[in-house]
């Protein structure tokens, strides 16, 4: 056999595990829609691997996975009909959700199902959270760079950041952060760069605060 | 003989087989229950093999969650007469990973597009089915001797390369290369045995 064969082996067999580049994958695929050998390769090399699947040790899930999994798949499907593109962008938005952490991901897919995500400018999308009818509470997603308009404050503002971090004139802020914005204070936060930042925003706008105040207080303590 | 945990159950149907129709009454009917029986059955052995690649039990437990959600979305996809349902799912599996992998990258892709989703393998006018085809390399592999299926383990679930399987089997590469190639070809000529009948 020659040394060309041998290197298709090692070629077909990584392909199979998934250990190819992605690009070389993509390059030895369209390769097997225009070459019946080719094709036969892969379709040998799948049957391995698929066989060695089947016999794998399982790692175990966690507590409720299958459940977790069913609940963004209703997301997912709740939604209307929309065009291709909007639906792509729908589905990596559930996926988004899905990696919130637990107390918040389940309301944050429902309120996605019911309401949905309004675009709220450039990069920052807002999907309001069904969750207390005296505040707003919001789920932010600010893209890299991109942030809220310059805003000012009649009541108080309490956002939490979910997962990458903004910065506004106050400080900047990471994961499990706070930032609390008083009245009569104006900031524009902008979301830092390398991901997109989630942060829950809860607002008293025009109403009294003060009596939530120290239940909040005593919430982020 | 590779023990397969996929042996005929109790009704007579084996395991695949109730695999097949748990994906068919996805598509059909939105089934739940049939979808949390593959899931029981999948997602453990996907994060075991997401994990086998490198991944840490976080990204594995993610990476599965998506794998069973496009389980879910693309049931209506599967076809019996083309493949069983572990190859299926496990071409699912190795798509979300490379997409994964592109996302940790920085490139913006977009879970969709077409190089990404789950290669619908090509269906031109092979003489046989390709289920068929598949049925019968899953036998070779269980025919093959010990040291020939361990190696093609290595290679083609494991990803490792040739050097690699070296190293961690302690065999001259020679011999890692002509036993890969032996099991391979068994399974070549397998095919092409049944297929000339």
């Amino acid at each position: 056999m020659s040394e060309e064969h041998d290197f298709g082996e090692e070629f077909y067999s990584a392909y199979a595990a998934g250990s190819l580049d992605p690009a070389l994958t993509l390059l030895i695929e369209t390769q097997a829609s225009l070459k019946a050998d080719v094709r036969k390769e892969l379709l040998i090399a799948d049957a391995v691997a698929g066989t060695f699947l089947e016999s794998e040790a399982p790692a175990p899930m966690s507590f409720r996975a299958a459940e977790r999994a069913l609940e963004a798949i209703d997301a997912l499907q709740a939604q209307p009909a929309i065009e291709r593109k909007a639906s792509r962008m729908a589905s990596r938005m559930v996926d988004e959700l899905i990696r919130l952490p637990e107390p918040l991901q389940e309301i944050a897919l429902q309120n996605s199902v019911q309401s949905g995500w309004k675009y709220a400018g450039k990069g920052l999308r807002v999907l309001p959270i069904d969750v207390s009818a005296d505040v707003t509470t919001e789920l932010l997603r600010i893209e890299p760079g991109c942030g809220a308009p310059s805003h000012t404050h009649e009541g108080s503002e309490y956002t939490l950041v979910v997962s990458g971090g903004f910065t506004d004139e106050f400080g900047a802020y990471g994961p499990g952060d706070v930032s609390i914005v008083g009245s009569d204070h104006t900031h524009r936060p902008v979301a830092d760069e390398g991901e997109i930042c989630f942060a829950l925003a809860v607002r008293d706008g025009n109403l009294k605060f003060d009596g939530l105040l120290g239940v909040l207080q005593k919430f982020f303590g | 003989m590779l023990k397969s945990p996929l042996m005929t159950s109790g009704t007579g149907m084996t395991e695949r087989e109730k695999f097949s129709r748990a994906l068919e009454a996805i598509a059909e009917k939105q089934c739940r229950e049939s979808f949390t029986e593959l899931f029981g059955f999948f997602a453990p052995r996907i994060k075991s093999y997401l994990m086998r690649l490198g991944s840490d039990d976080v990204q594995a437990e993610e990476l599965a969650q998506e794998v069973m959600i496009t389980v879910w979305r693309k049931a209506g996809q599967f076809d019996p007469k083309q493949a069983s349902p572990s190859t299926w799912i496990f071409r699912i599996a190795r798509n979300r990973r490379i997409d994964a992998f592109r996302r940790t990258k920085n490139l913006d892709v977009e879970a969709d597009e077409p190089a990404l989703s789950p290669a619908p393998l090509p269906q031109p006018q092979e003489q046989m089915e390709l289920i068929e085809t598949e049925e019968i390399v899953r036998d070779a592999v269980s025919e093959l001797p010990d040291d020939q299926r361990k190696l093609l383990k290595a290679a083609f679930f494991d990803g490792l390369s040739h050097v690699e399987i070296a190293t961690r089997f302690k065999l001259p590469l020679g011999t890692v290369k002509s036993r890969i190639r032996l099991a391979f070809q068994k399974l070549r000529t397998k095919l092409d045995y049944e297929e000339g009948e």
